[in-house]
């Protein structure tokens, strides 16, 4: 009778497509991370920047930061996918670290896939002590768009000027694709420009990682003097012993190195006491 | 530990910033949108104020003070007074609704959101003028009688319930002859 009180079948049926495709992405991202493989990890990035990016422009924002100081949330019954992908980004960040900034972001994805394509001598390796400092502007910016923010109440700015997601929506002025086009050339030269150093999203879920990250990367006896990893990190998250949680990404880099045999220090200096043999890999965990 | 430190005085800083803006003002909604009701009865000589239950605006055809028993064109009602609780992304939004005496509506204007892609999404004219002539009973399905906006689905879901929402309100109390 009353046209206005909808049955849950009606409420549902709208949202199952999304809330599939969002497990169905979940999972493998998930699979990627914890068989620390390379090509499903390429996989999950085609995945992320195609249907996360251009096709939902599910991409968590900094006007999601906003919704913190005012705890405005989309309708839940009508948002399940919603939920349900910020139920994963928060979980997985108090998990793991910044597991979403290492793979389901599409910007990240996106300047991550460039990687492999872009020739390494062209890659400008920044040191140490500048990235130190670098590190800490995405701080800085995050917390001047929350205070322009709470000032103006203006979500609209920050999202044009201070993150380039809109860009999977296709609708950007000028002058938004003029700056894009500047920050994705200097990417060609800085990997992950953007994610280390500018996203005030990164610096966010920086902060969770640094306070809770509960299954933290392994480290051994050896780590203390050996530089393999640190060098191998394309984040600049590990300083010698120590891995910077709110910097580090879970890129599964360091992890694959100390599971090959033939090139971490453990392992050599396992093997040169036991008489050369190798120890099979699943008594690694 | 001095890193911890820093983590814990940023974190303190984000609870205090959150409570400063939890006390802060809320944006509401125009009291006298002379214009906004012009652009939804044109033809309308003068309007009440805003008042009743639900609260609502009377559009007359000729002064109410020359004429004091002629019927009204129709009503005007600002769907945060009606569906409060319906959020978009980002908070409510404020939308201006005009319909007429017999349920059908006479137009719409957004006058205000903070969807952080309401820019292509419901602040475009083209949002808007999709619900001039619906009829309150019409279905108000996002993707059948109203545009999907891919990308920006949960505001237009979300301004497309306050509508249909409010509309229906508005019509079972007020207009005792809407057909339903």
């Amino acid at each position: 009778m009353d046209p206005a009180v909808e049955g849950w079948r009606e409420i549902l049926a709208p949202q199952l497509l999304d809330l599939g495709l969002l497990g169905a992405f979940i999972a493998l991202a998930m699979v990627s991370f914890l068989r620390k493989s390379i090509a499903l990890k390429y996989v999950t990035f085609a995945a992320a920047v195609g249907y996360l990016g251009f096709t939902k422009s599910s991409l968590v924002s900094v006007s999601d930061v906003f919704r913190l100081t005012d705890l405005s949330v989309p309708e839940f019954k009508y948002s399940l996918a919603w939920y349900g992908f910020m139920l994963f980004v928060v979980g997985s960040t108090v998990l793991w670290g910044r597991v979403y900034c290492g793979r389901v972001c599409a910007f990240g994805a996106l300047t991550q896939m460039m990687d492999p394509i872009v020739p390494r001598r062209m890659r400008l390796e920044i040191p140490v002590r500048i990235e130190k400092h670098a590190n800490k502007v995405k701080y800085g910016v995050l917390a001047g768009v929350l205070a322009y923010y709470l000032v103006t109440k203006d979500v609209a700015g920050p999202i044009r000027y201070a993150e380039p997601f809109w860009m999977f929506g296709l609708f950007g002025s000028p002058g938004m694709w003029a700056g894009l086009a500047v920050l994705l050339l200097a990417t060609v030269f800085v990997r992950n420009l953007y994610c280390r150093f500018l996203c005030p999203v990164g610096a966010t879920l920086g902060i969770i990682s640094q306070v809770t990250t509960v299954f933290r990367i392994k480290r051994w006896a050896e780590c203390n003097s050996c530089k393999l990893c640190e060098k191998t990190c394309e984040w600049g998250a590990i300083r010698g012993p120590l891995i910077v949680k709110s910097e580090c990404v879970r890129c599964d880099d360091c992890e694959r190195l100390y599971m090959d045999q033939k090139k971490c220090p453990h392992w050599l200096i396992l093997f040169k006491r036991k008489g050369n043999t190798a120890v099979p890999v699943s008594t690694l965990n | 530990m001095s890193q911890f430190r820093k983590v814990a005085a940023i974190a303190l800083l984000l609870c205090a910033s959150a409570v400063l803006a939890a006390a802060a003002d809320r944006i509401f909604t125009t009291p006298n949108p002379a214009a906004e009701l012009k652009r939804l009865f044109p033809g309308a000589a003068a309007f009440s104020t805003l008042g009743g239950e639900p609260l609502h605006f009377k559009a007359f055809a000729a002064d109410p003070k020359a004429n004091p028993s002629a019927a009204p064109l129709g009503v005007a009602f600002w769907t945060t007074d009606l569906v409060p609780n319906e959020h978009g992304y980002h908070g409510p939004i404020h939308i201006l609704v005009g319909m007429d005496m017999t349920g059908v509506l006479t137009g719409v204007v957004v006058t205000y959101n903070s969807e952080p892609y309401g820019y292509f999404s419901v602040e475009p004219p083209k949002f808007a003028m999709q619900f001039k002539g619906k009829k309150v009973t019409d279905p108000f399905r996002v993707g059948g009688d109203v545009d999907a906006v891919s990308r920006a689905s949960i505001s237009i879901a979300s301004a497309t319930r306050a509508i249909r929402d409010s509309a229906r309100i508005v019509a079972r109390q007020l207009l005792v002859e809407a057909g339903k």
